[in-house]
């Protein structure tokens, strides 16, 4: 049923208007019929009441004057038939002998074969209708004919009937018109709209952002699917870019950890075999512990060695909670890099492990772009909670930059060090936050929900030039939170 | 006399224990140490050493890369890699660029005195590490036809088969299955290592490869 909604629509509209048009083509059929026996009997009654009347009087001289007396009997003449038409007497070589005024037509639609006694219907040169009746006078010598004008007497009623068809007929050429611009309009389109959604690949392709031919509510939903596939497109580039960022990401942290084996571990277990070889053949004793003691002492470097790239994959510590953890960090990043740092930590600030190890990788990202970009030499860092929030915030006294960049700038610039931190806040579902300035040092500050239920923020990240004011310090900066969360 | 080597390594832990090897030789004179590309180049091209010991990693410029500055310039200095990979890709592309031996930095000072020994001679040295993962030394392959010897030599010089196939003026086919057939006759899985077991059993010579 609901299938064929244009198909119930086109019979809506057109059964009605077929009905219309058939009973009034009826009722018009059935009223020229019933006016043309009304004409007839009319003319055929007033030309044999005429013809019986003349027939009764004996007038002499018949062609002379019409007397008073006769006038007055025969007024009909002189003023015609009280329906619109005219009387004539005619005699048999077609003289007309007298006749009601209008009767000068008479000529005009006469013709020779017209039946006597009997109604007919004529048309003159113009096709007007006449209804026409012969009647013979006293044995036919003289005729008596009546005729009714149609034109006159149904004139404005016989047009408006034959008005009626034709007004169907318009209103159902609108209808259809109408029915015609609906498909166009609204079903084809949608249609089309439908076939293209079908086969459309979400995160792929795009549907034609318009219809030139739709009307406007389609155009305004092609508008809304193009816009929201084009969404779709746009989270599916940015996924692609982002697993390939985290497959390059990997590709190099492994070649990074292969190139640090090869150089580390495995060339000095290598000198370690080398000087174990030459103690066996050796001869003096002396030689022998030489070597045996430096390949001690190598085993010693390769274990400090491994334990270190330990530390770097997986800090085993980290587990010990963040105070702790952080300040374990601290000192090892601050002996790293030759740089002071001063930790507080609140120690009401609970992390969970992905978090924390968030922050771990900030910190070492921060302390190491401080001390080799910043040339920092201090560094303040703080954890402490505010507003259901986790806050880390580290200030360095370095160089600083113009933070203009946004994340993708930062991909392609090949800084993955920022994108990396916003990345990572964006994966706990925190903010990242950067305020520096050319030769005005660094603040980073990460903000976290503390809940275990985390809704990741809608604009994980910003960077801020500070262009007076300095750095908003501590928990003074309220403003600019809020300003961040618009 | 003996034969005066230089050896280049940026590991001074490695190169000590190489040069301790080494000074225990009497066949043998170590006649410069370098830590890095530029400085094993420079030293080769003044103290003119008969062998160059050059490992692949070092910072500046790698070995291969030295290797190929010796080949290039023409110098009567025999070269040997010294490293810690022993991936076939490395020996073939050590090879291409003219170095005579490549020996693993933790072969035995016996191995590493006959290399120097092998290459000072004008022969070639594989490590008998990486020599044996290609399959034992006991194994004598079948003969190869003149015309899988060209196709093997053509394709070890770095060719595609359809080039191959164009310089020999057969059709590609026809190369596949005599690399087939030469993978099949030296027990070999891949080009590479058709062509190092080709190097072992002698069935080509260097010199055909590197011209």
């Amino acid at each position: 049923m609901r299938r064929h909604l244009l198909l119930i629509i086109t019979f809506a509209l057109m059964l009605p208007s077929f009905a219309v048009l058939l009973v009034s083509g009826i009722g018009i059929v059935q009223h020229e019929l019933a006016m043309e026996s009304v004409a007839r009997s009319y003319v055929q009654e007033m030309a044999e009441n005429v013809a019986s009347r003349l027939t009764g009087t004996d007038i002499s001289g018949w062609g002379g004057e019409l007397s008073t007396l006769e006038l007055r009997r025969f007024r009909l003449f002189a003023w015609g038939p009280s329906l619109p038409g005219w009387v004539a007497v005619v005699h048999a070589d077609g003289r007309l002998l007298f006749s009601s005024p209008g009767a000068d037509n008479l000529a005009a639609i006469w013709r020779p074969n017209i039946p006597v006694g009997r109604a007919v219907e004529i048309k003159d040169k113009n096709g007007d209708l006449y209804t026409i009746a012969v009647y013979p006078v006293r044995g036919g010598e003289r005729f008596v004919i009546a005729a009714v004008a149609w034109e006159l007497l149904l004139g404005p009623l016989a047009r408006g009937g034959r008005l009626w068809p034709i007004l169907v007929v318009i209103m159902a050429i609108c209808i259809l018109l109408a029915l015609w611009a609906l498909w166009k309009w609204l079903i084809q389109p949608l249609r089309e709209l439908v076939a293209e959604l079908q086969v459309l690949s979400w995160g792929r392709d795009l549907p034609e952002p318009s219809d030139p031919v739709a009307v406007c509510e389609i155009g305004s939903l092609r508008e809304v699917l193009y816009k929201l596939a084009s969404a779709a497109v746009e989270r599916t580039h940015l996924r692609n870019r982002y697993v390939n960022d985290i497959v390059r990401v990997q590709e190099g942290e492994k070649s990074r950890i292969a190139r640090e084996l090869h150089d580390g571990p495995l060339q000095n277990i290598t000198a370690m075999i080398q000087q174990v070889r030459l103690s066996t053949m050796s001869k003096d004793e002396e030689t022998v512990k030489k070597h045996l003691a430096l390949a001690e002492e190598t085993a010693h470097l390769v274990v400090r060695e491994l334990r270190e790239m330990c530390d770097e994959l997986s800090p085993p510590w980290i587990d010990l909670g963040v105070e702790q953890a952080m300040t374990e960090l601290s000192e090892r990043l601050a002996r790293h890099f030759g740089i002071d740092i001063i930790m507080e930590i609140d120690d009401s600030v609970e992390l969970g492990r992905e978090k924390l190890l968030s922050l771990f990788r900030i910190f070492q990202e921060g302390v190491s772009n401080a001390a080799r970009h910043g040339k920092a030499r201090e560094m303040r860092a703080n954890i402490y909670k505010e507003d259901n929030s986790v806050i880390f915030e580290m200030k360095d006294d370095g160089n600083g930059f113009e933070p203009d960049l946004n994340y993708e700038n930062l991909r392609v610039e090949g800084h993955r060090g920022l994108a990396n931190m916003l990345e990572r806040m964006t994966l706990v579902g925190g903010r990242l936050e950067v305020y520096s300035r050319n030769g005005g040092g660094t603040l980073i500050r990460c903000t976290m929900p503390e809940s275990r239920f985390d809704v990741p923020d809608e604009n994980p990240g910003r960077m801020v030039p500070y262009r007076k004011g300095g750095i908003p310090k501590g928990s003074g900066h309220e403003a600019e939170n809020n300003r961040s969360c618009r | 006399m003996p034969i005066r080597v230089l050896l280049a390594d940026d590991h001074p832990l490695t190169r000590a224990g190489i040069s301790a090897y080494l000074a225990q030789e009497s066949s043998v004179e170590l006649v410069g140490e370098a830590a890095d590309g530029e400085a094993a180049w420079k030293l080769i091209s003044e103290v003119r050493p008969d062998v160059a010991l050059l490992d692949i990693r070092m910072p500046g410029e790698d070995g291969v890369a030295v290797a190929r500055r010796v080949k290039e310039a023409g110098l009567p200095v025999a070269v040997v890699m010294l490293t810690s990979y022993d991936a076939q890709q490395y020996v073939l592309a050590s090879l291409r660029a003219g170095a005579r031996g490549f020996i693993l930095k933790t072969a035995t000072p016996e191995e590493i005195t006959r290399a120097i020994g092998t290459v000072a001679k004008g022969g070639f040295y594989l490590d008998s590490e990486v020599a044996s993962a290609m399959g034992d030394g006991e194994f004598t392959p079948e003969q190869l036809s003149s015309r899988e010897r060209e196709v093997l030599i053509l394709a070890s010089k770095g060719f595609s088969s359809k080039e191959v196939a164009s310089r020999l003026f057969i059709s590609e086919r026809t190369v596949q299955t005599h690399l087939a057939s030469i993978y099949d006759k030296l027990g070999a899985k891949n080009k590479t290592e058709a062509l190092l077991l080709a190097l072992k059993y002698g069935v080509v010579t260097l010199e055909e490869l590197i011209e």
